[in-house]
């Protein structure tokens, strides 16, 4: 599973992360690869590095952002954010909170400035997004059904 | 007889937790509320009853006057407590209260109006024969006047905005000619920040510590001291850490003493009949003048508790029902080791702004004798509604040194996830020279700036860590 952190300046990081074991982690950087120990004691997870140090894992684990001191990210499991895409007029990106309705395009469709590719239900309402250019979708990154966040790259028109 | 008189707390957070524990412990009826804008605060699980506050802001919540009588009329209340802040030092409510016969867990209400009115608490000072920081007694209208008046108090003296405060519209000014060239220069700057061109001169404090002396007195006409605290270490005027006793005054015993009476001389004036603090400024030579007397229980009051071993809000409840106190004499009242708070905030930890925001989780892991006064719980929400601090971490040691060790390691053991606080900034000012020294002054903040060395955790680290918590929440471990 590929988990995505992205900063207020939208600085992208993403980290790898695969079960090792029963109740190990192993996450992989571009430019390290590290083990997390996991244990269970009197109701709370504890972790480790090295497995001989642990320390109490704080986090629940509830909400999708991190703050580290002064820094603060978003995080995001499984999907890539549009963080480093900045979004043209080509790029269809979520304003708000919202759930994949419909998919009216594929891959590979033509389409004219104007025509809708996707409909998304946000605030209660069914929003018809529509294409910003006259191009051919590039790719789709999400299905009908998925839940997203303000922000995310739906579709890419070429 | 006190027990069981019903008692309604009118404020919120870790300082409703300690008055509810205090009422509990005494035997009276803790009444705890909760709001519109708070329908989850932790301060209930302390209190026997619940009441809603109906409202959505402060001002329609703990503010509102008739509505709180109205619930004290409908719940038979017989005394009240407002912790701080809010309806702490209002004169309206205190007078409001003794005309229908309720108790307020405070000092009487002219007391409450005279050491609230600046001017008034000054002259009253004045007349006991406190000291008062030096200067103008009203309004300078020429550089002539203020050079005489520079001349008399002696140089360095501050020209201050009438209508100024919060730290602006002042300037010092070291010598003649820096008056001559500056008077006019400050006049328009208080003229185009505040629309009021007035100015006072007064001796300008260099380095200057807070120093301030608790007092405790019943309806019987005792004021006791119960010792001074040091709270230099401020942001934005307000502090973040404090001790007792004071680091300044050390072991000078007879320093330590005058200032202390120089307090209860501030309150007898007044005829304080609870807990409260005078607090005093304090120069480098040690000369010290009245600055305020707070009249209410003070978020800082848990080091003295610590260093003296007196329940001041039991005390100021018992004080506020005519019973007596838990000692007889000021003889009784002794310091014994050092206590530090610091206060956590929900803040960035370099600007030192106010950061709401949820707590992701929340977990403790304390050395021995660490008292942590809070307000906060896993998912709970941190609403500019409020105060940002959310708690205060207090550590007592046997001398300064120790408390030191406790409460750094007390920090090491707190995490707070899931929001900006100021714990990172705590740990720079705790392994700092200065302040270990514990030769600090409230320039400390802008001096030292502690700020610009709060480091930011290895990413991959944090990264894991969160990811394990996602993972492990999500069931797929």
């Amino acid at each position: 599973m590929r988990y995505y952190f992205v900063n207020q300046d939208m600085e992208e990081f993403h980290l790898d992360v695969e079960k090792n074991g029963e109740t190990n982690l192993l996450f992989k950087s571009d430019s390290q690869e590290k083990k997390l120990h996991l244990k269970k004691l009197a109701g709370k997870n504890y972790y480790s590095f090295d497995g001989i140090a642990w320390k109490k894992l704080t986090s629940l684990g509830v909400n999708e952002t991190l703050v580290s001191n002064s820094e603060t990210y978003k995080v995001y499991r499984g999907f890539k954010p549009s963080g480093l895409n900045k979004g043209g007029a080509g790029s269809l990106i979520t304003q708000m909170p919202g759930k994949i309705v419909k998919l009216m395009k594929k891959v590979g469709d033509n389409v004219v400035k104007g025509e809708t590719v996707l409909i998304l239900e946000a605030m209660k309402m069914e929003n018809e997004i529509k294409a910003g250019v006259d191009g051919v979708i590039k790719s789709i990154s999400v299905s009908e059904g998925q839940a997203l966040e303000a922000g995310f790259l739906m579709a890419e028109i070429e | 007889m006190m027990k069981g008189k019903r008692v309604l707390i009118i404020n919120r957070g870790e300082i409703a937790i300690r008055v509810a524990k205090a009422l509990n412990e005494l035997g009276l009826v803790s009444v705890g509320v909760w709001t519109d804008n708070e329908t989850e605060p932790p301060h209930l699980e302390f209190c026997q009853e619940w009441v809603h506050l109906a409202g959505n802001n402060n001002k329609e919540t703990y503010l509102d006057i008739p509505k709180i009588m109205k619930i004290i009329e409908d719940y038979k209340i017989d005394g009240v407590h407002p912790g701080y802040g809010f309806l702490s030092e209002n004169r309206e409510f205190s007078e409001t209260l003794a005309k229908k016969g309720i108790t307020f867990i405070g000092p009487n209400p002219e007391a409450v109006y005279k050491m609230g009115a600046k001017d008034i608490s000054k002259q009253i000072a004045k007349e006991a024969g406190v000291p008062v920081v030096p200067g103008s007694t009203g309004e300078i209208e020429s550089t002539e006047e203020a050079i005489k008046i520079a001349k008399d108090i002696g140089y360095p003296v501050l020209l201050k905005a009438v209508a100024g405060g919060g730290g602006k519209g002042m300037r010092p000014v070291f010598s003649d000619d820096e008056m001559k060239a500056g008077f006019e220069a400050v006049r328009r700057e208080a003229l185009s920040s505040f629309g009021y061109a007035g100015l006072l001169v007064e001796k300008y404090i260099l380095n200057p510590h807070h120093i301030e002396v608790q007092i405790l007195a019943d309806k019987k006409g005792n004021v006791f001291h119960v010792f001074e605290r040091e709270c230099s270490i401020q942001r934005r005027h307000q502090k973040i850490v404090e001790e007792a006793p004071s680091p300044f005054i050390g072991t000078d015993e007879k320093l330590r003493q005058e200032v202390c009476e120089t307090a209860v001389k501030c309150a007898k004036a007044v005829n304080y009949d609870s807990a409260g603090t005078v607090e005093f400024i304090m120069g480098e030579d040690k000369k010290f003048y009245f600055l305020e007397m707070n009249t209410r229980i003070q978020v800082e009051h848990p080091i003295t508790e610590e260093i003296t071993g007196v329940d001041l809000v039991a005390n100021m409840i018992k004080a506020a029902f005519g019973e007596k106190l838990d000692f007889e004499k000021q003889s009784d009242i002794r310091i014994q080791g050092h206590a530090i708070e610091l206060r956590i905030c929900a803040e960035d930890p370099i600007s030192m702004l106010p950061a709401p925001g949820k707590i992701a989780g929340f977990e403790t892991t304390f050395p021995q004798g660490i008292r942590f006064d809070h307000c906060i719980y896993p998912k709970f929400m941190i609403t500019p509604d409020f105060d940002p601090m959310i708690g205060k971490l207090i550590a007592k040691g046997l001398n300064r040194e120790v408390a030191i060790r406790k409460v750094r390691s007390a920090l090491d053991g707190l995490t707070i996830e899931g929001l900006k606080t100021n714990i990172a900034l705590h740990k720079v000012i705790l392994r700092e020279e200065t302040f270990i020294k514990g030769d600090y002054s409230t320039a400390y903040i802008s001096k030292i700036k502690p700020q610009d060395k709060v480091s930011k955790k290895e990413e991959m680290e944090a990264f894991m860590l969160k990811v394990a918590a996602i993972e492990l929440n999500a069931g797929e471990l």
